[in-house]
């Protein structure tokens, strides 16, 4: 101090204190490491926020609805009336065949005429006319004379250097000439058509009131590619009143009259020869009249459009007898009386028009208005979709022709379809179904997510029912009661087990664990039941051994004793698994599970999922928990048993109340380990999106299912875009579970914690 | 210094509210007897052959530098010890001719009988009321009233009463320090233990507290067997009635507090009290 004070005074200027560098250094590295600090911090929140808002950016697109943009709208040259309109797969070229006999192709852009065909009718009128289902594009004319002619519009795609030239041209699959299909030459008012693989079957409504059923059986002859075909026709019981609409599913197993009193019969013609009515029905209300009968793109559900505006879903579903009955599934309303619905190609949405000029679409799956737009004033008379749903042409009464731009690419997706129950076509009764994709086009995917949500819940409670007694009582014993020396043995041995990747738990869990459970169910049943009895017993045995034999054990190391226990009653019980088999569950309990139980039994189940993950959880939970009640204090341990506590009541009325804030954090840890966890369940569960609880069945967990559908989904598709929903599902469930434990630990942590 | 006599033809001057001007060891019923203690953490010996008789209802102090082994002393008393892994005991300790150091001894209940404070408070995290009560519990009491009463009379005890008596049911942890000891040794009270150890129960504390608490410690060797550990030798000459000075793990002298500070037998003791080390 003196010196100091000295030399200051001396030389005020020039000294420099030997401390003044070295404090500004450590100020500088205060200041650094504050800064470095708050920017890692602040670089985790917004790297969450940024993940966050890039999920939310890529779920969105799928709650908009669909959007329209006209883009052109003409008259053509032709003034007949319209009967049917079609587009090709680029929405570049229309096709419409009029009841003069003429098919019309012309750009849907302008309207210009690109190639007319005009059929020799031979004086005949056009009465009827029927498209098959799409991908065939085949067109059935019903004629006044009982005869029908039959084509095909195609289209030729040839490119001119750059540009595309789309040449679009008609065959006849039958021939070019009139088939005749009545033999007694009556008007066919109505008619529909279907080719198939083996036959080409047509349905006929005559003016008579006589309905045919007309099947062509393909015979290709050995020598060359013709075709030749073998009619038969059979008659159908026709119906009270005059059939106004007729529909023959692409399966040619179902035929659907609807009648001018709103009935509709469903004829079952899986059996040409036999064919018979297996279901009447009325299906609008008397005041109203059907108006447009069509199938939904599958051709499973009928879409009845009448009168009054109203729209509704029919399938047949299977009752309890085992009989299929056309059943209303679902309904939308729209404004006005419905002229044409037009569904679209691959999807199950469909194009509503109506007589006010209205348009509406609509998705049947997500039961989800997409868009209502008046377009004209006019009644609209036809609407075509394109086949890749992007464009809609549509005709008005006034023969003047509208041409939009449609926006709609995620139809599918609603709250309802997501987190409700949807009644899927074929299925018996509304249901949460996980089925993302399938072989065939017209497929209905199925994205509830609530049977994947509660397969993660499952996992993580079967894993936790497993880890958490295990994990926190292990902590405890570890922590409060071992030899320290042992516990130096214990605690790393069982970190350690956290280092292994989980790749290698599924992989040993699947195949490894599984079948082992599969074939020694009751020793592990047996082994699980009286396992901690047999312990506690043990326990309570040593207890009762005279003093000298105890001392022989070490204070602490008792625990180790356990060990040949365990390893005995679990030989024991894997010895009398057979056994306990033949004895009780007739020699095969997966058969006695599923036969007398009525629980279906899965080789890769929750116990396997449980037991894999529950030990890939069980150090995280265990780690924490032992820190937990290793670190309170010494003093309060020693307070408690200074008052004459034993190590028990200690244990129990001041160690685990202090450490409960560790534990609570522990345990949601672990459990958040569980909820994200994918390569366990990926391997070692069946990946079948069921909703059971039961433990010897599988599920398929939010996080398995990103895993394994996103490499197979198309980008920016519906699908890849509702796993990113589900990735967002998943991220929010595990923000909001750690937020409540967050709140709960510091809540906890404010009450219990110590000085 | 081992003799079982008692007090014969001692008068009690306690009564009178004073100090007595001298006691005879010799004279006092005796308590807490060790014969030949050592003590071992690990390989290092704490205590070398320890010989102490502590009297009943005194208090008695033990001083002596850092590290002399006064707490491991005192700790053996209600087998603390047995909780440091390392640690291994070696002769005799008798708590009224009983023996505590045998494995078949109960050690909760010789902790019962044996309370003991802290150098640091050591409150639960629970309410003042649910600390006091915590011995009680322990032993299996439940009727509310019985519990009211004796967590009351225990804090009256403990000079704590009038201080917290409005918010019995708040945390204990938002007690002062000198508040918090003051509950610690109502806790210990409470379940009525023979014998009181006190651990530099007051080393933590501010001068006020310090007071306090050594006004309680004076009011409570009526009831108790009080041994305290200090190293602040005016605090060991204030409130105590025998001093055992303490050097490199052996009991150099014990005796008559006044006279072991006017009248030191040892010069290992006199050099310590009159500051020359520690």
């Amino acid at each position: 101090m003196e010196n100091s004070d000295l030399s200051t005074s001396s030389s005020p200027s020039s000294f420099k204190h030997p401390g003044q560098i070295h404090n500004r250094l450590r100020k500088f590295k205060d200041q650094a490491a504050r800064h470095i600090i708050a920017f890692g911090g602040i670089s985790v929140i917004i790297t969450i926020v940024l993940i966050f808002f890039y999920l939310l950016y890529v779920v969105l697109p799928m709650f908009i609805g669909a959007d329209i943009h006209p883009v052109a709208r003409y008259k053509t040259d032709s003034d007949a009336q319209t009967l049917y309109i079609a587009m090709e797969e680029q929405a570049e070229i229309a096709m419409q065949v009029t009841d003069d006999g003429n098919i019309n192709f012309f750009n849907t852009h302008n309207g210009e005429l690109v190639n007319k065909i005009s059929l020799d009718l031979s004086g005949q009128d056009i009465k009827s006319i029927a498209a098959s289902e799409v991908d065939q594009s085949l067109l059935a004319l019903g004629l006044s004379n009982g005869h029908a002619r039959v084509f095909k519009h195609e289209y030729k795609i040839t490119f001119n250097g750059d540009t595309r030239v789309i040449s679009p041209f008609i065959s006849y699959p039958m021939g070019e000439e009139s088939i005749e299909l009545d033999d007694s030459q009556q008007v066919i008012s109505k008619i529909a058509i279907q080719d198939g693989e083996d036959a080409l079957v047509m349905a006929v409504a005559t003016e008579d009131n006589r309905l045919l059923l007309v099947t062509f059986t393909k015979e290709s002859s050995l020598l060359d590619d013709e075709v030749s075909y073998e009619r038969e026709i059979s008659e159908l019981p026709y119906p009270e009143s005059k059939i106004n609409f007729l529909l023959l599913d692409k399966e040619q197993s179902l035929l659907y009259t609807a009648n001018e009193e709103g009935h509709i019969s469903v004829y079952d013609i899986s059996d040409v020869s036999e064919p018979e009515i297996i279901q009447t029905l009325q299906a609008s209300t008397a005041s109203e009249t059907i108006t447009s009968f069509n199938f939904l793109a599958g051709d499973i559900s009928l879409l009845i459009g009448t009168s009054g505006g109203d729209v509704s879903q029919w399938f047949p579903v299977r009752d309890a007898t085992g009989k299929e009955k056309l059943t209303r599934i679902r309904s939308f309303q729209t404004s006005s009386g419905i002229t044409k619905i037009a569904p679209e190609y691959y999807r199950k949405g469909f194009i509503t028009a109506s007589d006010n000029g209205e348009i509406g679409i609509y998705h049947t799956t997500a039961n989800r208005t997409l868009l209502t737009s008046s377009v004209t004033d006019k009644k609209i008379t036809q609407v075509a979709v394109s086949p890749r749903d992007n464009a809609l042409l549509l005709q008005d009464e006034d023969n003047q022709f509208h041409f939009y731009s449609v926006d709609n690419e995620h139809p599918e997706i609603s709250w309802s379809a997501l987190w409700s129950k949807v009644w899927y076509e074929s299925y018996p009764e509304a249901d949460y179904v996980w089925q993302s994709s399938s072989a065939s086009n017209d497929f209905e995917p199925k994205f509830s997510l609530v049977p994947i949500t509660f397969g993660t819940i499952k996992a993580a409670f079967y894993a936790m029912l497993i880890a958490i007694p295990i994990s926190i009582m292990g902590a405890i014993f570890t922590a409060h009661f071992m030899a320290p020396r042992m516990r130096s043995i214990v605690k790393p041995s069982i970190e350690i087990m956290e280092a292994l990747p989980t790749v290698i738990l599924g992989f040993l869990a699947g195949l490894w664990l599984a079948p082992v459970l599969e074939d020694n169910l009751p020793g592990i049943m047996t082994f699980l039941l009286f396992g901690p009895p047999a312990i506690l017993l043990f326990a309570f045995a040593w207890q009762q051994l005279p003093q000298q034999i105890k001392l022989f054990v070490p204070e602490g190391w008792q625990a180790a004793l356990l060990i040949p226990i365990i390893l005995i009653i679990g030989y024991v019980s894997f010895s009398l698994s057979p056994v306990i088999e033949q004895t009780f569950f007739g020699n095969d309990i997966r058969s006695w599970l599923s036969n007398e139980m009525g629980i279906p039994f899965d080789q890769r189940n929750s116990l396997v999922v449980g037991l894999a993950m529950g030990f890939a959880v069980i150090p995280t939970i265990f780690s924490i928990t032992e820190d937990a009640i290793f670190s309170v204090p010494k003093h309060l341990v020693n307070g408690s048993l200074a008052l004459g506590a034993t190590q028990w009541q200690t244990l129990v009325k001041v160690v685990l109340l202090t450490a409960s804030p560790g534990i609570f954090s522990a345990v949601m840890i672990g459990f958040g380990r569980a909820v994200g966890e994918t390569m366990i369940v990926l391997m070692a569960t069946g990946n079948t999106p069921v909703m059971d609880f039961s433990i010897f069945q599988g599920m398929r967990t939010l996080s398995a299912n990103i895993a394994v559908e996103i490499p197979e989904s198309e980008v920016a598709s519906t699908h890849y875009r509702v796993l990113f929903l589900a990735a967002l599902v998943l991220f929010v469930f595990t923000f909001f579970f750690n937020t409540i434990a967050e709140v709960i630990r510091q809540r906890l942590r404010t009450k219990y914690s110590t000085l | 210094m081992n003799s079982n006599t008692t007090m014969t033809h001692g008068v009690n001057l306690d009564a009178l509210g004073r100090k007595p001007q001298s006691r005879k060891l010799e004279n006092e019923t005796l308590c807490i007897e060790t014969k030949d203690l050592n003590l071992f953490y690990g390989e290092k010996q704490a205590l070398q052959n320890i010989n102490l008789s502590i009297p009943e209802k005194r208090v008695s102090a033990f001083i002596g530098p850092s590290g002399c082994g006064k707490s491991t002393l005192l700790r053996c008393f209600n087998r603390m010890n047995d909780l440091v892994d390392t640690c291994r005991i070696e002769g005799e300790i008798t708590i009224h001719n009983e023996t505590i150091l045998d494995r078949a001894v109960d050690v909760a209940e010789l902790r019962r009988r044996v309370g003991m404070v802290f150098q640091k408070p050591n409150p639960f995290p629970k309410s003042i009321y649910e600390n006091v009560a915590y011995g009680l519990r322990l032993q299996g009491m439940k009727k509310k009233r019985t519990l009211d009463e004796i967590v009351e009379k225990s804090l009256k005890s403990a000079a704590l009463w009038n201080e917290v008596k409005d918010r019995l049911h708040d945390s204990a942890l938002g007690l002062s320090g000198g508040q918090q000891q003051r509950l610690v040794i109502a806790r210990a009270i409470a379940i009525e233990p023979e014998i009181l150890l006190l651990d530099e129960p007051a080393s933590a504390l501010d001068p006020i507290s310090t007071l306090k608490i050594e006004e309680l410690i004076n009011k409570l060797k009526d009831q108790y067997t009080i041994v305290i550990v200090t190293h602040n030798m005016q605090q060991a000459a204030r409130v105590s009635d025998y001093t055992a000075f303490m050097y490199m793990g052996e009991l150099i002298e014990f005796g008559d507090t006044d006279r072991v500070f006017t009248n030191p037998r040892k010069k290992q003791t006199e050099d310590y009290i009159t500051g020359r080390y520690g």
